[in-house]
């Protein structure tokens, strides 16, 4: 620590802190408009002019200037205001005075600053900027005439997204900020930039004109979209939410947000939301009344046996946990959620291998950890902001990256990272290479050495060796040498990787294979250690963590359309998932719903999957409700509503709760008696309730048990020379399905289409935006071309968020599927 | 090579050989700071920064295309259109203005065709109006390339034009 005089009083701060923050540390206020927490000191605005006696009362920026011991400093003096006002002045020379219509006003430094200076009129006069606005893409609209060049933007973008779209064009006067070319933007569209822009020049276009700043309410909620948990502080007026509003002092992630949380969240006041129960009636779907449905549905469910559940893991834990508890009520135990395999990674993988159904590291270890081995380059795509984590600890901190993947991205091109390109569906098989190489080049760590099952474990893995593995995973023995010693011989390093319902290969057998790993290299737990599954949406460990996927003999959610087909299951409550777009094989998941003698869904649209209900149940979104949801790394996170239902919707704990009374249960009255309820049964959640949860929420505790099991691994599928394998994914700007209904990830990002290598389409004369031929043994579609580098060849990539045109058609559900590709 | 370098290539109605641009590349591929020498480097090559180039360089030295455009306008020595073969430049510093320099200029643009930091579609001149060259004694001054033409008059633009009208455009590189 560091002492030193601020206004005449003596204070303390760190040793590397700056002027600035040693004042804000303190208490004292010093004007900033350059200046941002998060980004490095850039010292270009003047606004936080200080005087410093030592430095004979010169005039130096508080905000780049660090502070020493003995320091005196004088935040404001007649000179220093007099100083502020010639800044402020100056910008003002330029900026055009349109405040009245701007949406920063009100929320504007500089509007607030020459407020705070009284800056009434200005001793200069210039023209103003003639800048065209760009109105280019849907979703950012950047004014450059308003720009003070700041250059937050083009450093937020830089050093945290790691994209790079902005840069400062030209010098002197004519300097302006804009993309390479001077073209409109097309990037991320995380709208980071616009959160940082101190002034009206970088504004969310679907917010424009929609309420002045000080008319919102502003409500703390928690993302609705990925397994990543972002904080989220939503803008609401009348009870609609109309914007999301930027608080760097929120979550891990210091309110940092992808562009699904900052501009998706459109689909909570979307028009098409359910208003009204919905019967079928002489084969058409008729509002009812929620007595009717409810005692309908409560009347067809009883017979147990012969029903089962599936629900999407964007449910609260509290709904989770009801719903279990509603199915054993009615003697069933069918019930499971994100069709059945993309929690059992967790669920079986982890659970079998370290002892419990969960991660052993948090996102907060990624900085903390000398090497990153990610899964995946789509790590980036599913968990944006957790690559906003990766891109620090990489930069920032030196932290080494390392990545296995079918294919080539973002993380990629990282300072220092090193991307494995393997054959699609051998990760499993690459894993256990790098585990038997660890022990070949005896870096095994003593705790795993005398694990009991290591010796029969080595014997096994044997067969995996770098050399025999080599081909078929299409990695160097040298390469997978070098990576298993790097990872071994970091003395801190962890493992990330996706896992969801388009990441077939990423199941049981993987976790168990990438536990080995860790366990043999010694990086089970501990800081900067561990293993960080990231699940695909809000609340997948939630689901796992309260139980709602079979155990014993128990259908998953894919046997359970087998048991449709074969007459065991009946009937099928459907809460909140979509598996006609969402779930391998669309034919079959078809067939076996119009088998069903009745199909129950609440649903918050009417999806494909509202087609084949006999009853449709209005869900109400998260932001109408109460609850906890469990992110990745096991982060439980309490939110309550910030708007009222939508229409006569209710919420899915409503629902449940009703059907549990109509069959004979007992009722719950509200979700903070069932979390206390959580908390008294499940040990990772002892001791919570909403009270200290807070507004930072707890971790659930991991019990560990590291277990050395050897995966069966299957040999990648070899393709016919002529066909392609076909590998699914998320992508950036989606997540699941519901993003469709978010407009803004829509804008940029509106429909399906086949990604192919550079060489194939030259090879096939494919141009990008052709219309090429899919088939499979399960179907046939055609999509739009995408020529890219990033995919190898004889690889077809194909994200699976759409509606329109769903990948299922043809996708098996397998890692990878042969498909033949035409033009 | 990118995806943008790719695109771009098909896009590109004028075919433009990357294999100069590559081999700048090359050579200072592993040198710290590289930027600077690369961009000078292909600008040498090509007599200014194509930007198919441009993304070559973002590519293969993993920097944004972005930076490489802040980086391209900060620095007037870089150009991002073809430059003529014969670069006209005619000082309109404080010297060569009182000597008419204006009346030059006007002549210049008259029988090009083209106006200040502009290039003939034959990519035979571009004109440029420049600040005080420092031969103020030899007022108003003229330059194209590295010869210096004093005393300028109507009829002396007229002669420069004809006389570089005869001359070959490839510069025999
Ligand atoms: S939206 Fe995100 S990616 Fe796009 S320019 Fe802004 S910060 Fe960069
Ligand atoms: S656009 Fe906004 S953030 Fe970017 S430099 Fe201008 S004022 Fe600063
Ligand atoms: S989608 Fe995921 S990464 Fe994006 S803001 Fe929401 S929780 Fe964060
Ligand atoms: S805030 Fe310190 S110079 Fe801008
Ligand atoms: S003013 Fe023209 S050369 Fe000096």
């Amino acid at each position: 620590m560091v002492n030193l005089t601020i206004d005449n009083r003596q204070v303390t701060a760190p040793r590397n802190a700056t002027i600035y923050e040693a004042a804000k540390i303190n208490g004292i206020h010093i004007p900033i408009l350059c200046h941002d927490n998060k980004l490095k000191p850039f010292g270009a605005c003047r606004m936080c002019l200080v005087e410093v006696e030592q430095m004979k009362g010169r005039q130096i920026p508080a905000c780049t200037t660090p502070v020493t011991e003995g320091m005196i400093v004088t935040t404001s003096t007649p000179d220093i205001i007099k100083a502020r006002k010639l800044v402020l002045e100056l910008l003002l020379l330029n900026h055009p005075l349109d405040c009245p219509v701007c949406d920063k006003g009100g929320d504007c430094d500089l509007q607030n600053l020459s407020y705070d200076y009284k800056i009434s009129s200005n001793r200069f006069h210039d023209q103003k900027f003639q800048h065209k606005i760009d109105y280019n893409n849907p979703l950012i609209e950047r004014d450059m005439n308003r720009c003070i060049l700041c250059g937050k933007c083009v450093r937020i973008c830089d050093e945290i997204v790691s994209f790079g779209a902005l840069t400062f064009i030209g010098r002197g006067i004519e300097t302006k900020i804009g993309c390479e070319f001077d073209e409109a933007l097309n990037c991320e569209f995380c709208g980071s930039c616009v959160s940082v822009c101190p002034v009206g020049a970088l504004l969310a276009r679907p917010f424009k004109f929609k309420a002045r700043f000080w008319a919102m309410e502003k409500k703390r909620s928690i993302c609705g979209y990925c397994g990543t948990g972002c904080n989220l502080t939503l803008g609401v007026k009348e009870g609609k939410v109309l914007t999301t509003v930027y608080d760097e002092n929120q979550g891990f992630h210091r309110g940092q947000l992808c562009v699904r949380g900052r501009f998706g969240y459109q689909f909570i006041n979307n028009e098409k939301r359910l208003k009204k129960p919905l019967i079928r009636k002489n084969g058409a779907l008729v509002e009812c009344g929620w007595d009717e449905a409810l005692q309908l549905a409560a009347s067809k469910i009883r017979n147990g046996s012969e029903t089962a559940a599936i629900a999407t893991p964007r449910l609260t834990n509290e709904e989770f946990f009801l719903f279990r508890k509603l199915m054993k009520g009615i003697g069933s135990e069918n019930f499971d959620h994100a069709a059945g395999y993309a929690h059992k990674a967790l669920t079986s993988g982890f659970a079998r291998s370290l002892g419990s159904a969960a991660s052993t590291a948090m996102v907060n270890d990624i900085q903390k950890s000398d090497m990153l081995l990610v899964i995946k380059t789509d790590s980036y795509e599913t968990h944006p902001v957790i690559g906003f984590e990766i891109n620090i600890a990489v930069k920032d901190k030196g932290v080494k990256l390392n990545i296995v993947s079918d294919k080539n991205g973002k993380l990629g091109k990282l300072p220092g990272a090193r991307t494995f390109v393997h054959l699609p569906g051998s990760e499993t098989l690459l894993i256990n290479a790098l585990c038997s190489s660890v022990i070949k080049q005896k870096l095994v760590s003593s705790t795993a050495a005398s694990l009991p099952d290591f010796k029969e474990y080595a014997k096994g893995i044997e067969a995996f060796s770098p050399e025999k593995a080599a081909s078929l995973c299409g990695i160097s023995p040298e390469e997978i040498n070098s990576l298993a010693a790097d990872f071994a011989s970091s003395k801190k390093a962890m493992i990330l990787f996706p896992t969801g319902v388009a990441y077939p290969g990423h199941d049981s057998e993987l976790a168990t294979a990438l536990a080995n790993l860790a366990i043999l290299a010694g990086k089970v737990e501990g800081e900067g250690c561990g293993l960080l599954c990231l699940p695909e949406k809000n609340n997948s460990q939630g689901a796992v963590d309260t139980g709602f996927y079979p155990t014993g003999k128990g259908l998953d959610a894919l046997s359970v359309f087998d048991a449709i087909e074969d007459g065991r299951i009946k009937t099928l409550f459907l809460a909140g998932e979509n598996p006609v777009v969402s779930y391998p094989d669309e034919a079959r998941i078809k067939r076996a719903l119009e088998k069903l003698d009745f199909l129950v869904l609440t649903t918050l649209f009417p999806t494909e999957t509202a087609e084949y209900a006999d009853l449709v149940l209005p869900a109400s979104s998260y932001a109408e409700k109460e609850g906890t949801f469990t992110s990745a790394g096991g982060h439980v996170q309490y939110f309550a509503p910030v708007i009222p239902k939508a229409g006569d919707s209710r919420t899915d704990f409503e629902i449940i709760s009703s059907l549990i009374k109509l069959t004979g249960g007992e009722a719950a009255s509200n979700p903070s008696e069932i979390f206390a309820e959580i908390a008294s049964t499940l040990d990772g959640y002892a001791g919570m309730t909403y009270e200290n949860l807070g507004e930072n929420g707890a971790f659930t505790a991991v019990k560990t048990r590291p277990a050395l099991i050897l995966p069966q691994t299957q040999a990648p599928a070899l393709r016919k020379p002529e066909e392609f394998s076909l590998v699914t994914g998320a992508l950036l700007y989606h997540n699941g399905t519901l993003s469709q209904f978010g407009e803004g990830p829509m804008h940029v990002s509106p429909e399906s289409y086949a990604e192919i290598s550079r060489k194939d389409a030259s090879r096939l004369g494919i141009k990008e935006n052709d219309t090429i031929t899919l088939t499979s043994d399960s179907g046939s579609m055609q999509l739009a071309a995408r020529v890219s580098l990033r995919i190898p060849e004889g690889v077809v990539f194909i994200p699976n968020h759409f509606s329109a045109n769903p990948v299922n058609a043809i996708w098996s559900g397998k890692p990878v599927t042969p498909v033949a590709l035409s033009r | 090579m990118s995806e943008a370098v790719e695109q771009r290539e098909e896009e590109q109605t004028e075919e433009i050989d990357l294999e100069p641009a590559n081999r700048v590349i090359d050579k200072f591929i592993d040198m710290p700071g590289n930027l600077m020498p690369v961009l000078q480097g292909v600008q040498d090559e090509y007599g200014y920064i194509p930007r198919i180039a441009a993304d070559l360089i973002a590519e293969r030295l993993n920097v944004y295309p972005s930076q490489i455009y802040g980086v391209l306008t900060f620095y007037a020595q870089f150009h991002l259109k073809p430059r003529g073969r014969f670069i006209i430049r005619v000082c309109v510093g404080t010297a060569c203005h009182v000597q008419g320099a204006t009346r030059i200029v006007e002549t210049f643009y008259d029988k090009l065709g083209i106006g200040h930091a502009e290039t003939t579609p034959d990519l035979r001149y571009t004109f440029e109006k420049v600040a005080c060259l420092g031969a103020c004694g030899m007022a108003p001054l003229a330059m194209v390339n590295d010869a210096t033409y004093g005393s300028m008059t109507v009829q002396k633009v007229e002669e420069i034009i004809n006389d570089y009208n005869q001359r070959p455009l490839k510069s025999g590189k």
